[in-house]
């Protein structure tokens, strides 16, 4: 049972990965791309914090309630990763939003295949 | 004189962010100090790289954390060459900028610090030591390059932008799950530690997580079929940008590329340089036949600077010490002599807006410096002497040749005949028409001509002198090859312990 709970929190963070990337692929709508990406992000974000994660574990911190007694601490590096790649997504996700104003400042349109110049 | 490799990030990250109050208090030192700051990184290039040697890399400690835990920077006589180069050609590209937007002071503001972050996140790529600051590198280099690409509202540099950021959310995406199986693993992040433990990481997890680094590098490095981002990022963009894509992006990314197959992976017996060598070939050879067929001269010059990236994938994929000088040499060439042709061929399309070939009829006597330039160039870049692309083509032709890679070598040839057709075309366009009399033509400003002579001085005296840089080759070369050196010069406390 527990194999299975361990395996399923990976499956879930893989899941919305391609969750996004489905989104990215199939529609048409400029800013639902964007969120695909977005979405996309949080899965991988996810699948790091789980595989960081150590049964048990507490926050790893060294503070005066947990120095000297044997406490398990999960983690720490994947921590930082996703914290850097949250701010990252979050710039990515900025400059796209911008790009998708000017697309359609231009065009009049977020339709992805009315923009003959973003074909490939 | 203060040389650390330290300030190669740290001064242009800090003057990106320092220029906007700065102009508040003269307009002008937007412009001025970017200058400043990469004239001195040039200069402090050239200190260090004397300092540098085979076996003394300078190797520097962030934060105070020690190899494996902290961060640090690798100044090594391989990324201490591509780290110069970039530096040196993006003085040069500032310098042909100079006069970049006179007028409209928001524009050039804007310019200026996308330009300082572009060079920022390159040269961290390349001197990083560590796999995950490498990607934070890759995401600033990428996000200014967008920017960049959307620079001209007038252009489809939104679409073009859009594409760019697209797939490179999915190279963004890669690179981090291949750093995620290496570390899960492993546990570390720095590369000299990763390459030691890499013998205990299963084949499967070995390959997939290649695999994920090869595509998402790729990306950045144009591999034909993941360069479709850059024929439209190369045309929208403004015209020195298009030469720094070509100078310091690309570049950055084919480095990345290498240090990862050769050092962290070192996949040379189960594949991972046939897998290179193959897809360099793909890449040169499609390139090329799309580059004949451009009618657009941006986009021309887009698709032979991708099949000159091609040709370094090809020399790096053979594996060999020759393979890798050759392919050292290409980037030299490609850096230096692709600018030259970008930065010209700004003038030769400045006032069409379609940029097309066939509106460059009788440009040579309108225009004859810059003809003249872009005419070097092309010579240079499809390898005639007794220019420098002569040298690099032939040493790749003869460390084909060492290797029993006859197939390789023709195609090599073959394409060659084919870039020929492609320039010659532009230049007969050049000269042997008549000019339309109406067209409008600009002059180029002083300071841009100074900057493609001096490129062209290069060309020629390397063509000319081939030892002026054949030494610093060798040594980048030796040291890429060297990779138990590299693992104990920057963690050789636990290089030791393995070994007892």
């Amino acid at each position: 049972m527990n194999q299975i709970l361990t395996y399923s929190v990976y499956g879930a963070a893989i899941l919305t990965m391609l969750i996004g990337i489905f989104a990215i692929l199939t529609k048409k709508n400029l800013i639902k791309i964007v969120i695909g990406m977005s979405i996309m992000d949080s899965g991988f974000n996810l699948l790091l914090i789980a595989l960081g994660y150590i049964k048990g574990g507490t926050a790893p911190i060294f503070s005066p309630a947990v120095e000297g007694k044997d406490v398990i601490m999960v983690d720490p590096v994947p921590q930082a990763l996703v914290l850097t790649a949250i701010v990252i997504g979050f710039g990515v996700t900025a400059v796209a939003l911008s790009l998708v104003i000017r697309l359609y400042r231009k065009h009049n349109t977020i339709k992805i295949d009315e923009i003959k110049t973003l074909r490939w | 004189m203060v040389a650390n490799p330290i300030l190669y990030i740290a001064l242009p990250l800090f003057t990106a962010f320092l220029v906007p109050l700065l102009a508040k208090l003269w307009k002008p030192l937007v412009r001025i100090i970017p200058g400043l700051v990469l004239a001195y990184l040039a200069v402090m290039s050239v200190v260090l790289m004397q300092q540098v040697g085979p076996d003394k890399p300078i190797i520097t400690m962030i934060a105070g954390w020690k190899a494996p835990w902290g961060i640090n920077l690798v100044f090594t006589s391989f990324s201490g060459f591509i780290a110069s180069l970039i530096s040196i050609l993006a003085f040069f590209i500032w310098l042909y900028s100079f006069k970049f937007k006179k007028v409209e002071f928001d524009d050039a503001q804007k310019y200026f610090i996308l330009f300082m972050l572009l060079t920022a996140g390159s040269i961290g790529v390349v001197l990083t030591g560590d796999i995950f600051n490498m990607f934070v590198f890759v995401e600033i280099t990428s996000l200014s390059a967008y920017a960049l690409t959307a620079f001209y509202k007038g252009r489809d540099g939104a679409e073009a932008a859009f594409k760019f950021l697209l797939i490179g959310s999915f190279s963004s995406i890669m690179l981090l799950l291949g750093i995620t199986i290496l570390y899960a693993y492993t546990g570390t992040l720095n590369m000299a530690q990763l390459a030691m433990l890499m013998p205990q990481v299963p084949m499967h997890a070995k390959i997939v997580s290649f695999l994920l680094f090869f595509v998402a590098l790729g990306i950045e490095a144009e591999m034909f079929p993941l360069n479709g981002w850059a024929p439209d990022a190369y045309s929208q963009a403004p015209g020195p940008i298009a030469a720094s894509f070509a100078g310091i992006l690309a570049k950055a990314g084919i480095y990345a590329l290498i240090r990862v197959s050769y050092t962290i992976f070192d996949l040379g017996n189960d594949g991972g340089f046939e897998l290179l060598l193959v897809m360099g070939l793909i890449t040169m050879v499609v390139s090329e036949l799309v580059a004949m067929r451009q009618e657009n001269l941006r986009r021309m010059l887009a698709y032979s600077s991708m099949g000159q990236m091609g040709l370094i994938m090809i020399a790096f994929g053979l594996g060999t010490k020759e393979g890798i000088y050759a392919g050292l040499f290409i980037m030299f060439n490609h850096a230096v002599i692709k600018s030259l042709l970008f930065l010209a061929s700004a003038y030769l399309v400045y006032y069409t807006s379609r940029k097309k070939i066939s509106d460059l009829d009788g440009f040579g006597k309108l225009l004859p410096l810059t003809s003249l330039l872009f005419g070097l160039g092309a010579f240079a870049i499809v390898g005639l002497p007794p220019f420098s692309g002569f040298w690099s083509k032939l040493s790749l032709l003869i460390a084909t040749a060492d290797n029993h890679m006859e197939f390789v070598l023709a195609t090599i040839l073959a394409v060659s005949v084919i870039e020929i057709i492609y320039y010659f075309r532009v230049l007969g366009r050049l000269y042997f028409r008549k000019a339309n009399t109406e067209i409008k033509v600009r002059k180029p400003t002083w300071n841009s001509v100074v900057t493609m002579i001096s490129l062209a001085i290069v060309i020629i005296a390397v063509g000319l002198h081939p030892d002026l840089i054949t030494g610093l080759l060798h040594n980048a070369a030796n040291t890429l090859a060297d990779k138990a050196g590299y693992i104990q010069k920057i963690i050789p406390d636990l290089f030791s312990q393995t070994l007892n």
